[in-house]
């Protein structure tokens, strides 16, 4: 029996032992297999990996973030925008709750525009409206752009597909400006297996509804929020495979491993933007920990979402 | 050094998963730096016989030498199903388990269940903590065959309140928490509970949005590093500590963080 190693040998190789902790198999407690491999090769071990370096080592543009609705006032976003590397953030404050009349999403807006003062080095607004109000909505996205914000972001109030939305849509597309709506694909809303109803907000975009609507405007710009706020990843990333102007945020509170590497699969390096949705830890590292390239990371985290900016000439050096 | 806590192979039912085997694991954990890893068999979730799960995990850690010292095994047990107890004398007397992980929701039990009391005290008896989950997976994208959280389904995500009951009943066992999700306010009674319990959490959980604040409210002896991996993704648990500046956590809680606590519940 010469599986063991002896532990002078052991002390030497195994940064285990230079950490002070000495872990035999005795101490593990799994008694070795008779026949087991590679006996002579007890490799060690873990890199010395440094994560904040590798946080550190990308630009990084948050493209759904939210200022005023979850945590707090603007201060929050940049002290995480600080401590994780986040160049800037594209902030927004939808109609989250109530009727989303004109006077309340003006007043989200300008909430908004407060904070672009406060920081205009790091944060940039994107305005917010509701459709049902036509002749404000337009007014609004004029307004909004004059004062220097850079898109869309709206609710549930009405489905991306929606008739009534297609006046804000051809406005946008001339604006070349992206439209980021709130989405979900989830068991019992909006129409997806609605057997399951879990009875929530049945305005909300599904992926069907987003494709009906980059069909009929390939022009459009079209943002799928937060392939990880909870919702079947999988599902919208497969749908969205054959429409090249779907676009996913990546943001989201979900960070299953292999969300990035899938939705790279389904949709290509060109069609994800970072985005946080203020869940910041897992914005981060679910794109460090995916198999994406050097590359294919700077492009998720900074250059996908600046090339959207570049067509309006909103763009980031 | 860096012990996770919370990482698992095995196979989940609705979902292809990546780096679900000791190998896989293995590699991963030299990628990025992890030096040991506490694991179970996700298998035993779905099993109705947990122990065939157990088995499967004891033979593939044995199965290559440099697994030995990198792995620490945990059983999954279901104390309401026949052989529960031989299950848990051979996992921890002959297989050398170091602890259990209990799932009431997928096995089909209350935690208050007298049959889960006593496996807990059992555990406990062998001086050997046990982890029980808020969740597995993030039920908004669950399949239809996976365990429902429908608003008025008893079977929901749990949040800290629903882990309480266990930990008031057998105050004086080692408790491992994972995967921190939902609500996690509690009255000065039940945080006294916690701070006066032998408890961590691990790091992986969304409901850690601020690493900082969640060591002020529950202490920095309540924490240690976890994955959730292969669910969850391998780096966001440890973004958690590895973010936090010197003036919100010495060296001395870094380390705590990354593996101090780890050792102590897990007495190595």
């Amino acid at each position: 029996m010469t599986n063991y190693i002896n532990r002078r040998k052991f002390v030497s190789r195994t940064a285990l032992s230079a950490a002070g902790l000495f872990v035999s198999g005795q101490i593990m407690g799994i008694p070795r297999s008779a026949n087991l491999e590679d006996t002579l090769s007890l490799e060690y071990p873990a890199s010395p990996y440094n994560l904040m370096k590798d946080v550190m080592k990308y630009r990084k543009l948050d493209s759904h973030v939210h200022a005023h609705l979850f945590d707090g006032g603007p201060e929050g976003n940049v002290f995480f925008a600080d401590r994780l590397g986040i160049d800037k953030m594209y902030i927004s404050l939808p109609a989250y709750s109530g009727e989303g009349t004109p006077k309340e999403f003006r007043s989200y807006n300008d909430l908004m525009l407060k904070c672009m003062k406060q920081y205009p080095d790091r944060l940039i607004g994107q305005f917010t409206l509701n459709a049902i109000f036509q002749k404000e909505s337009m007014e609004e996205i004029k307004r909004c752009v004059d004062l220097g914000m850079v898109g869309l972001k709206v609710y549930t109030q009405l489905k991306i597909n929606d008739p009534l939305f297609y006046p804000i849509i051809e406005k946008m597309i001339d604006l070349k400006m992206v439209i980021h709506m709130h989405a979900y694909a989830q068991l019992g809303l909006g129409g997806y297996r609605m057997k399951y109803n879990i009875g929530i907000r049945p305005n909300t975009s599904i992926p069907e509804d987003f494709v009906e609507v980059a069909k009929r405007y390939p022009e459009a710009m079209l943002q799928y929020a937060h392939i990880g706020g909870g919702g079947d990843w999988e599902y919208a990333c497969k749908l969205f495979s054959k429409h090249p102007n779907i676009y996913v945020d990546t943001s989201g509170s979900n960070n299953a491993e292999n969300m990035i590497d899938f939705a790279v699969k389904c949709l290509g390096e060109d069609r994800l933007f970072f985005g946080s949705d203020n869940c910041y830890y897992q914005s981060v590292g679910k794109i460090l920990a995916s198999n994406l390239t050097e590359n294919q990371k700077k492009k998720v985290f900074f250059d996908n979402y600046n090339t959207i900016l570049k067509k309006s000439g909103r763009n980031v050096d | 050094m860096l012990i996770d806590i919370n990482a698992y192979v095995g196979h989940w039912p609705f979902m292809q998963l990546k780096y679900n085997t000791c190998d896989a694991l293995h590699e991963r954990m030299n990628k990025f730096g992890v030096d040991i890893s506490v694991i179970s068999n996700l298998n035993g979730i779905f099993y109705k016989n947990t122990q065939s799960a157990n088995e499967e995990l004891f033979e593939e850690i044995r199965s290559k030498v440099k697994f030995r010292d990198r792995f620490i095994p945990f059983a999954v047990i279901n104390p309401i199903y026949a052989g529960w107890r031989d299950d848990l004398d051979v996992c921890i007397s002959k297989y050398g388990f170091k602890g259990v992980r209990i799932y009431p929701k997928y096995h089909d039990f209350e935690i208050l269940d007298p049959a889960c009391i006593e496996l807990v005290k059992r555990v406990r008896d062998f001086g050997l903590p046990v982890a029980f989950n808020f969740r597995m997976v993030d039920s908004r994208q669950r399949s239809w065959i996976d365990i429902s959280n429908l608003k008025n389904n008893v079977i929901r995500e749990w949040n800290l309140k629903n882990i309480l009951p266990i930990i008031k009943a057998v105050p004086d066992a080692k408790y491992m928490i994972l995967n921190f999700a939902n609500a996690a306010t509690l009255n000065a009674e039940e945080l006294a509970l916690i701070k006066n319990t032998d408890l961590i959490f691990d790091t992986s959980g969304r409901t850690i949005t601020n690493m900082s604040d969640f060591l002020k409210n529950y202490g920095s002896n309540k924490f240690a590093f976890g994955t959730h991996s292969p669910i969850l993704d391998y780096l966001t648990g440890l973004l958690r500590i590895e973010s936090l500046s010197p003036g919100e956590a010495d060296d001395t809680i870094m380390e705590m963080l990354r593996s101090g606590n780890a050792k102590k519940i897990l007495s190595i």
